[in-house]
């Protein structure tokens, strides 16, 4: 089994999950924008 | 400002001042001057390159977008997470694998020393520019507040900045970014709480997000395609993406900060976390406006937020037109005041047939207030034709004056130039780094000691310290200083970018098609602006897609040179 990168984050065992992560969020924070916008005017 | 304030101002940036000086003694060679020895963990990465691009202008104008225009300029940022992730794959492991001081020294590797040269010289040109705007920026709120001369305010500011830039170096500039953003971070949180306090008892904060929703500025997301709209979802993502590519991947005064990190990994994580907190992060400070909208719909709001400009009007020849609009204003206000009144109950009771009727009255007397607003530029237009009639960046601080405790005063006046010294900081770095490394040694003298090019880093430090001032005495012209920096980033980044992405991505281009490609992209766009063929986030696209497909086909076309 290959060693996690000591750099890595305890939340993402590998670079490109924490790259989905990132990207996810992104994608997250747009909806919730979007809900906002719709349910307070 | 009271004592108190002075107080808190004084002490605060001094503290600042004293603590990055402290904590990084005196560099000895180009590499700890330059890149901090590459020892720094990536929270520090994190922390500055956010400090770095978050300038006084994203804490004074981003609360006056939120006033005046929403919150729809967040969109702005969406393109950012997704710059992280390309330049963490891409870029990062490249510039370390190279050793480089510079993004440009990367250039000579991958094509020649001609094309280092032209990109640096647009880096140079673009930073040294914009670089003026961050100074200018917390200079028209000392102008404003003590009433001191803005050319005067400017040298000031841009010199404080020069004193800790030229001993610290880098590792001074990023322990002062630590604590800045600890500051702003606090006092923003402040700022924003006690915007809600302050609105009147009946009035908590989910009745000031339906009052703002209601009056159009909760516009956070808009789903139309229009390359002519400044700001909505997809010019944010596709715009945004590259012109955050560009500035983080190609712009030495971020470059200059990852490459601080103590590994890839260091380097990769501080610019991931850059990519999860930025947006949660402008979306706050864009609320903190919008809350500052809403407590003027239950107050009386200044029709000119430039304290100075009409203050000026009200002993001039126009005077009495002047005060006739006030009376106007005036009445437009009670109006105002009394349909949010309405609004509020009809929400509290759901009658929705109320809340529509409030909402028509709402936006007419917005439009109304448009109206004699442009009565009032066009008085003080008259009256002084050099005058500064955009008042966007005076709106949170006319609030904060007005309004806020003291103390809180001072903090927030504090925070304000705190960031700009950080942001002003970074860029004199990423300048004299570029000079010296990209200029002067590649070009004028390459084979001097370590102490020669670290003494001369310092010596270009300064030169574009004094340069920099020079450009913020012209920059009270431009509108709205976070929209002028990001034109003007937009005129160059897109270029700029497509050769590094023809560097990384397109192996069989050489240097000479991609030098003669970067200057025809680089025309096209300044007359794609000059003719306002497309909202300027597209100028990236056009710029960086432009690059690339001359350099495609004149690599085809130019006959290849002879082999010896």
């Amino acid at each position: 089994m290959n060693k996690a990168d000591p750099d890595l984050p305890p939340f993402a065992r590998s670079w490109p999950r924490l790259y989905a992560i990132v990207v996810g969020a992104l994608v997250v924070e747009i909806i919730l924008f979007y809900w906002l916008m719709t349910a307070f005017s | 400002m009271s004592s108190l304030d002075w107080l808190v101002l004084g002490g605060t940036l001094t503290g600042l001042i004293l603590y990055g000086l402290i904590r990084s003694r005196r560099s000895k060679t180009m590499d700890e001057y330059l890149l901090a020895g590459q020892s720094l963990p990536w929270y520090h990465v994190c922390l500055s390159v956010m400090a770095t691009q978050a300038s006084a202008i994203t804490f004074l104008s981003a609360p006056g977008q939120g006033f005046s225009d929403g919150m729809r300029f967040v969109q702005f940022y969406f393109g950012l997470p997704l710059a992280m992730v390309v330049l963490s794959v891409t870029f990062v492991p490249m510039f370390r694998k190279l050793n480089v001081f510079t993004a440009y020294e990367f250039l000579e590797t991958r094509f020649d020393a001609r094309i280092r040269t032209f990109t640096a010289g647009l880096f140079l040109l673009q930073r040294g520019l914009s670089t003026g705007l961050s100074i200018y920026a917390p200079s028209i709120i000392l102008s404003t507040i003590l009433g001191w001369n803005i050319y005067w305010t400017n040298a000031l500011m841009g010199g404080i900045v020069l004193v800790y830039t030229v001993t610290g170096g880098t590792k001074a500039i990023s322990y002062t970014h630590i604590q800045q953003m600890i500051i702003v971070t606090l006092a923003m949180g402040l700022a924003g709480y006690m915007t809600v306090h302050l609105l009147p008892e009946a009035v908590g904060f989910t009745d000031a997000l339906h009052v703002a929703g209601k009056a159009g500025r909760l516009n956070l997301i808009d789903l139309k395609f229009d390359p002519n709209s400044r700001y909505n979802l997809w010019s944010g993502l596709i715009g945004g993406f590259f012109l955050q590519l560009s500035y983080f991947g190609t712009d030495q005064s971020q470059v200059g900060r990852y490459l601080t990190g103590e590994s890839v990994g260091q380097s990769r994580l501080g610019l991931l976390m850059n990519g999860l907190l930025k947006v949660p992060m402008q979306f706050l400070i864009l609320l903190i406006g919008v809350l500052t909208f809403v407590f003027y719909q239950y107050n009386d709001a200044p029709l000119f937020f430039n304290k100075q400009e009409t203050e000026r009007l009200k002993t001039s020849q126009y005077a009495s037109e002047y005060q006739l609009i006030e009376i106007k204003h005036g009445l437009l206000n009670s109006q105002r005041q009394q349909a949010v009144a309405e609004l509020q109950t009809a929400l509290d009771t759901d009658n929705q047939t109320v809340v529509e009727q409030a909402r028509t009255t709402l936006k007419t007397a917005d439009a109304g207030l448009a109206t004699l607003k442009t009565s009032v530029t066009d008085l003080i237009k008259k009256n002084n034709p050099a005058a500064d009639t955009n008042d966007v960046n005076y709106v949170f601080l006319r609030f904060v004056l007005d309004f806020l405790p003291h103390g809180l005063i001072g903090l927030l006046i504090a925070v304000i130039f705190s960031a700009s010294m950080g942001s002003i900081a970074s860029a004199y770095n990423s300048l004299a780094s570029t000079t010296v490394i990209d200029i002067y040694k590649r070009r004028v003298n390459a084979t001097a000691s370590d102490a020669h090019y670290l003494k001369a880093s310092q010596w270009a430090t300064i030169g574009w310290g004094v340069f920099c001032i020079v450009v913020a005495q012209f920059a009270n012209r431009l509108g709205s200083m976070i929209e002028a920096v990001n034109i003007l980033g937009s005129l160059f980044y897109g270029v700029i970018l497509g050769i590094f992405l023809v560097a990384f991505y397109l192996p069989r281009i050489g240097g000479r098609a991609t030098f003669f490609a970067a200057i025809v992209a680089e025309a096209l766009v300044v007359v794609s602006y000059w003719l306002n063929l497309t909202a300027f986030l597209w100028l990236n696209v056009i710029g960086c897609g432009l690059v690339i497909g001359f350099a495609l086909l004149l690599e085809r076309l130019m006959p290849k040179p002879a082999r010896a």
